[in-house]
C-alpha cells in the first residue's frame, strides 16, 4: 500500500481519480503503487503551466503518470510538481517498460531530465535539435499566413509569458 | 573503423562492421533498415544487429513523420482540434475523433443524444474494418500475397464512399465532433451500410480462403514474432497484440463507451501468441465489428444528432434568418469559439490498433491547455526487439506487418 | 542541340516512350500514401498509365511521389533519395502537407516540400483522391511528352 505520507493532495477530475505526490517520492511511490495493483503505466506525459492563471500551481511542469489496474478496472492518476532549468525526476522506466520511451518523449518535448533512465535521448526530434517544443514559450512556428487575424498568434507561444 | 567497413547495398540499406563474433563464427554486422524502405510500414528506421541472418539487437528509430499535432492543438479553438485529430491515426480518423470529442464533452458535463452514440458507434465500426484492410492489404503485400491488396482495397473502398456520403470526405472525416456528429445520416448511407453489412461476411471468407491456410502466410506468421501473454501486458501492449496473445482486454467491453455496452459482441483472442495469432484475431474482429455494424443499424433510434446547447454547437440554418440571438450565437462560436472549465481528463477508446487515448487539459480558456494523444502504436512499438530476437531478418517484415503500427501514430 | 528534323522526330520518339513508362519510387510518407496504394490497386489502376512498376529503389525510378508531410528530421533522407534518382526525373507533390504544409503551420513540418526538391506537379486535397493523382500524373506525362530529347530546358 501506498503510504499515506506520500500523497500531498487528492481529487477527482472529470470522474477521474489523481492523487499529487511530491517529485523526489516519485519512484517509491510509483512502486508502490504498482505493487498495489497498479501494473500498467498507461501513459506519462507532462504539462506546463506556464502562464496559467486559472489556478494555483506550485510550480511550472506537471508530470502526469496514468495508471490502471486491469485487473479491478481502476484508474489513477499520479501528479508531480517539478521546476528547474532543466528540472529532474527519477526514471520509473525500470518499474514500467513502457515508460521508457514515454519519458523519452517527455525528455524531448519539454526537457524534463530522467535520472536513471537507460538511454535519454530525443526521440521525435532530430539529435542536433536545439529547443523543446512543446514548452508553452517555445513558438509554435512554421510560416507567417497573409491577411490572417491570428498572425500574432501562429509567431508566438500561445499565451506568452 | 576504415571507409571499408561501412556499405551500401541498395535500397537504403547501409552496412556496418561491428567487429564482434556471433555463434557460428561470423562477425556481427549492423545493418540500417529504413527509413525509407518497402516494407517498413512507412517511415519507421531500425538499426538492427545481425549475426548472419539472425536479429541479434534491433533498435527502432523514429521521429521521421513528427508532425507537431500536440502542439498545433494548443494553437487551434477547441472545435478547430478537431481536424488535426484526424490526421495522426490516419487509418483510424473518426475514432480518434471519437477519443477527443468524448474528453472534450467529459470536461464539459455533456451527453449526447443516443441517435449521436448510434452514429458514432457505426463510424467507429467501419473504421476499424477499414484499417484492418488496409492491414490485412498491406501485410498480404509484404509476404507475398500481392491479390490481398486488390482485395481489401476493394471493399476499403466502399468504406470511403460512405465516409464520403456522411461526412463529404473520403479520410479525414472530421465527423465526431465535440457536441454530437457533422450531420444526420442521409437514406443513401443507409442504404449502402445496408447492402455493405449484407455483402462484408463474404468478403471476410474470401480472405480466409486466400490466406488462413494457405501454406506460405502460415510458415511465414506461425511462429514468428512470439510475445507471451505476461510480456505483451507488462510492455504495455494493447490491441490485437494484446488479444493475439490471448488477453481478453477490449476497452468496448472492460470500459465501454458510447453505448457499446449495449451491443452484442465477442472479444476476438488467440492463444498462438504470433503473427498468425494476431491475424485472426484482426479476421475475427472484422467478422464481429459486421456484428456490431447490424445491430446499431437496426435499433438506430430516431432523434437530434447533436446536444441542443447554444452555447457549444451553431444553431441550425433557419433559426438564423428568425433569431438575433441565434446570430450573436453563431458569431460568438466561429470568432471565438466555446471555452471549457478548468479541469484535465483522460478518456480511451479502442481503435483498430489499440488503446487510443486523449488526455486533455483545459485551462478555462477557448483554446486547450495541453492535449495528449496516447498512440496505441507508440506502445505497441516497444515490444518489437522482444518479438524480433532471433529471428530471420526477413520475418522483421512479418513481425512490424502485424504489429500494425501507423508511423503517423507513433509519430504524432 | 539544334532543332531538326531528326531531333524532333526522335525527340518526339522518347517524349512518347518516357511519358508512358513513368516509374514512381515506393515512397510513402503519411495519409496520402494510403491513397497512393488506393491508386495502384484494381478499382482506379495506375496501370492503365504505364506507372504500376512502383520501384523499391530510387536509382530505378523516374518520378518521386511525396505523399505526405514532410518533418524536418525526414527533409535530409527525401533530399537523398531524390539526388539518387537518375536523371531525367520528375517530382509530384501530392496534398497540402507536402505542398505548403496543409493545416500544420508548424515547427516540425517542413513547409512545403519545393523548398527541397524542384516539383513539377502539386496536386491539393487532404488527402487527393485516387483521380486526382491520376490527373496529376497525366498533366506530367503531356509534360515530358511536349520537351522531347531534353526534358528541362
Amino acid at each position: 500500500m501506498i503510504s499515506e505520507n506520500l500523497i500531498v493532495d487528492r481529487g477527482v477530475s472529470a470522474g477521474d481519480n489523481w492523487i499529487t505526490i511530491a517529485a523526489e517520492s516519485a519512484h517509491e511511490a510509483l512502486s508502490s503503487l504498482k505493487e498495489e495493483g497498479y501494473r500498467l503505466l498507461v501513459f506519462l506525459t507532462c504539462v506546463d503551466h506556464l502562464a496559467d492563471s486559472s489556478r494555483e500551481w506550485p510550480s511550472r511542469y506537471e508530470l502526469v503518470y496514468q495508471l490502471r489496474n486491469m485487473d479491478s478496472l481502476e484508474q489513477l492518476r499520479v501528479r508531480a510538481f517539478v521546476d528547474g532549468d532543466p528540472p529532474h525526476v527519477d526514471s520509473v522506466s525500470d518499474l514500467f517498460p513502457p515508460g521508457n520511451w514515454d519519458e523519452r518523449e517527455t525528455y524531448d518535448m519539454f526537457g524534463i531530465v530522467f535520472e536513471n533512465h537507460p538511454d535519454l535521448t530525443r526521440i521525435l526530434m532530430p539529435d542536433d535539435w536545439v529547443g523543446h517544443p512543446l514548452r508553452r514559450d517555445y513558438p509554435v512556428g512554421g510560416e507567417v499566413v497573409e491577411f490572417s487575424e491570428e498572425h500574432e498568434t501562429w509567431q508566438t507561444a500561445p499565451d506568452k509569458a | 573503423m576504415t571507409d571499408t567497413d561501412t556499405a551500401e547495398i541498395g535500397m537504403g540499406v547501409t552496412v556496418t562492421k561491428t567487429g564482434e563474433t556471433g555463434a557460428f563464427g561470423g562477425e556481427l554486422l549492423t545493418i540500417n533498415f529504413g527509413p525509407h524502405h518497402p516494407s517498413t510500414h512507412g517511415v519507421l528506421r531500425l538499426i538492427v544487429d545481425l549475426d548472419g541472418e539472425q536479429v541479434k539487437r534491433l533498435k527502432p528509430v523514429i521521429g521521421y513523420l513528427h508532425t507537431g499535432i500536440e502542439k498545433q492543438m494548443e494553437a487551434l479553438r477547441w472545435q478547430q482540434g478537431v481536424t488535426v485529430t484526424d490526421r495522426h491515426d490516419y487509418l483510424s480518423p473518426p475514432i480518434n475523433n471519437l477519443a477527443y470529442a468524448l474528453a472534450v464533452e467529459k470536461l464539459m458535463g455533456v451527453d449526447v443524444p443516443p441517435r449521436a452514440n448510434a452514429l458514432r458507434v457505426i463510424m467507429s465500426e467501419l473504421t476499424r474494418l477499414s484499417s484492418h484492410l488496409v492491414w490485412m492489404g498491406t501485410s498480404g503485400l509484404e509476404l507475398g500475397a500481392m491479390s490481398m491488396l486488390m482485395y481489401c482495397f476493394r471493399e476499403r473502398d466502399t468504406i470511403l464512399d460512405m465516409n464520403e456520403e456522411i461526412s463529404g470526405y473520403r479520410m479525414h472525416t472530421s465527423y465526431i465532433r465535440p457536441g454530437g456528429v457533422m450531420a444526420d445520416a442521409t437514406p443513401r448511407f443507409l442504404d449502402l451500410l445496408e447492402k455493405f453489412i449484407v455483402a462484408m461476411p463474404g468478403h471476410v471468407d474470401e480472405y480466409e480462403d486466400l490466406l488462413t491456410m494457405n501454406p506460405i502466410w502460415r510458415s511465414r506468421t506461425i511462429g514468428i514474432g512470439r510475445l507471451s501473454a505476461e510480456d505483451a501486458k507488462v510492455l504495455g501492449a494493447s490491441g490485437p497484440m494484446l488479444r493475439g496473445s490471448g488477453v481478453a482486454w477490449d476497452l468496448r467491453k472492460q470500459m465501454p463507451y458510447s453505448g457499446y455496452e449495449g451491443y452484442e459482441f465477442e472479444v476476438a483472442t488467440s492463444d498462438m501468441c504470433d503473427c498468425y495469432g494476431r491475424y485472426l484475431v484482426r479476421i475475427k474482429e472484422m467478422r464481429e465489428s459486421v456484428k456490431i455494424l447490424r445491430q446499431a443499424l437496426d435499433r438506430l433510434p430516431d432523434g437530434p444528432v447533436n446536444v441542443d446547447d447554444r452555447k457549444m454547437l451553431p444553431p441550425p440554418r433557419e433559426e438564423l434568418e428568425t433569431s438575433m440571438e441565434a446570430v450573436i450565437h453563431h458569431f460568438k462560436l466561429f470568432t471565438e469559439g466555446y471555452s471549457v472549465p478548468p479541469g484535465d481528463v483522460y478518456v480511451a477508446v479502442e481503435s483498430g490498433r489499440g488503446e487510443n487515448g486523449c488526455y486533455v487539459v483545459s485551462d478555462g480558456t477557448h483554446k486547450p491547455r495541453r492535449v495528449k494523444f496516447r498512440a496505441a502504436s507508440f506502445v505497441n512499438l516497444q515490444p518489437l526487439e522482444r518479438m524480433a530476437m532471433n529471428h530471420m531478418v526477413a520475418d522483421m517484415v512479418a513481425i512490424i506487418g502485424t504489429a500494425d503500427t501507423v508511423l503517423g501514430d507513433v509519430d504524432r | 542541340m539544334g532543332q531538326n528534323i531528326l531531333t524532333t522526330s526522335l525527340g518526339k520518339l522518347i517524349g512518347w516512350g518516357r511519358g508512358n513508362s513513368v516509374w514512381p519510387a515506393q515512397f510513402g510518407l503519411a495519409c496520402c500514401a494510403i491513397e497512393m496504394i488506393a491508386t495502384a490497386t484494381a478499382g482506379v489502376d495506375i496501370a492503365r498509365f504505364g506507372s504500376e512498376a512502383f520501384r523499391a529503389s530510387p536509382r530505378q525510378s523516374d518520378l518521386m511521389i511525396v505523399s505526405g508531410r514532410v518533418s524536418q528530421k525526414m527533409a535530409p533522407i527525401l533530399r537523398t533519395i531524390y539526388d539518387q534518382m537518375p536523371e531525367p526525373k520528375w517530382v509530384i507533390s501530392m496534398g497540402a502537407c507536402a505542398s505548403t504544409g496543409g493545416v500544420f503551420n508548424n515547427y516540425a513540418l517542413l513547409q512545403g516540400v519545393d523548398k527541397i526538391v524542384p516539383v513539377d506537379v502539386y496536386i491539393p486535397g487532404c488527402p487527393p483522391r485516387p483521380e486526382d493523382l491520376l490527373n496529376a500524373l497525366m498533366i506530367l506525362q503531356e509534360r515530358i511528352k511536349a520537351h522531347g530529347i531534353t526534358p528541362r530546358q
